[in-house]
């Protein structure tokens, strides 16, 4: 029974996949260089090769939106591409502002079956 | 004449010593270097299919022709993150349709990479409306299931076209 448990699972893991990935789990909000503003800095992996865009966002803990700003909120990033971006919040937003999120977006249509979107939220530190 | 080549050759030739062992030091000296940081990654291992077992159904059960979606998880920090897995509960793309569609989903564990510390996952989760939260307790790699049927209403026929729904797998820092 163990045999075929590991038989089975050396056969998942050798299925091609598609992986979203985004670090760090738990970024802490530093001052920017302009005064008010809190800046951190995410870096994410793109090894979904069915996924060209990400989309980025600031959450609270009942992940309702923070303002933010980044360059872009929505970007392209290339199956095996990397990426690192600055997300900024304004000081009064510090103790409201808990996730920082990605999450893959899908074309419309790309898809003839059911897709899953990927999603992988930090938290920052308080 | 013969002693001028001669003297070109060893000059050229100190040099080619010169530069590869100029070449041999900075190849050595070529640093690799990594980070390992904590972190969740969502590995989409099969998209699924929905089959058509009659007119008024679409459902990715294998018995009804279709394909179960399957996502992984890996951790690399113990009890650090939440899954959160939603099946489907509308069409991302369809045909027009003739009437309201009825949504069913169930989101399981179908494997793990560690039975002692991940064998409760199942019996622990959390059902939060249409979302299933798992807490990820141990390190290593999950595999979750997600079945969806959706059922046309009034028994009618789902029109021909391609019909595409969108499960969200999140992975939420604790």
């Amino acid at each position: 029974m163990r045999l075929l448990t590991y038989i089975i699972l050396g056969i998942m893991l050798a299925l091609p996949v598609h992986a979203h990935e985004m670090v760090p789990a738990y970024p802490e909000m530093r001052p920017a260089h302009v005064d008010g503003l809190l800046v951190t800095t995410m870096k994410m992996f793109n090894k979904r090769a069915d996924v060209e865009f990400y989309e980025v966002g600031v959450f609270d803990e009942n992940f309702q939106p923070v303002p933010f700003v980044t360059a872009y909120n929505i970007f392209k990033l290339e199956y095996l591409g990397n990426t690192t971006f600055d997300i900024y919040i304004r000081e009064q937003d510090r103790n409201r502002a808990a996730y920082i999120c990605s999450r893959s977006k899908i074309r419309k249509g790309s898809s003839t079956s059911t897709a899953i979107s990927s999603k992988i939220c930090s938290k920052i530190i308080k | 004449m013969f002693n001028k080549t001669i003297k070109s050759m060893a000059i050229l030739g100190v040099v080619a010593i010169g530069s590869g062992n100029t070449f041999a030091l900075n190849a050595a000296e070529v640093p690799i270097t990594g980070t390992v940081e904590s972190k969740c990654i969502i590995q989409t291992s099969t998209a699924g299919t929905y089959g058509n077992p009659n007119a008024y159904t679409l459902s990715t059960q294998q018995a009804d022709g279709g394909d179960q979606a399957v996502v992984r998880f890996d951790v690399t920090l113990a009890d650090a993150y939440y899954a959160e897995i939603t099946p489907p509960t509308s069409f991302s793309s369809s045909p027009s349709l003739p009437d309201q569609v009825t949504w069913t989903g169930t989101v399981e564990v179908q494997a793990v990479s560690d039975a002692t510390g991940m064998g409760t996952y199942e019996a622990d989760k959390l059902e939060i409306g249409n979302t299933d939260r798992y807490t990820l307790t141990a390190t290593g790699s999950t595999w979750f299931a997600i079945h969806s049927t959706a059922t046309m209403g009034g028994n009618k026929a789902f029109p021909g076209g391609t019909y595409t729904a969108v499960a969200e797998a999140v992975c939420v820092a604790k």
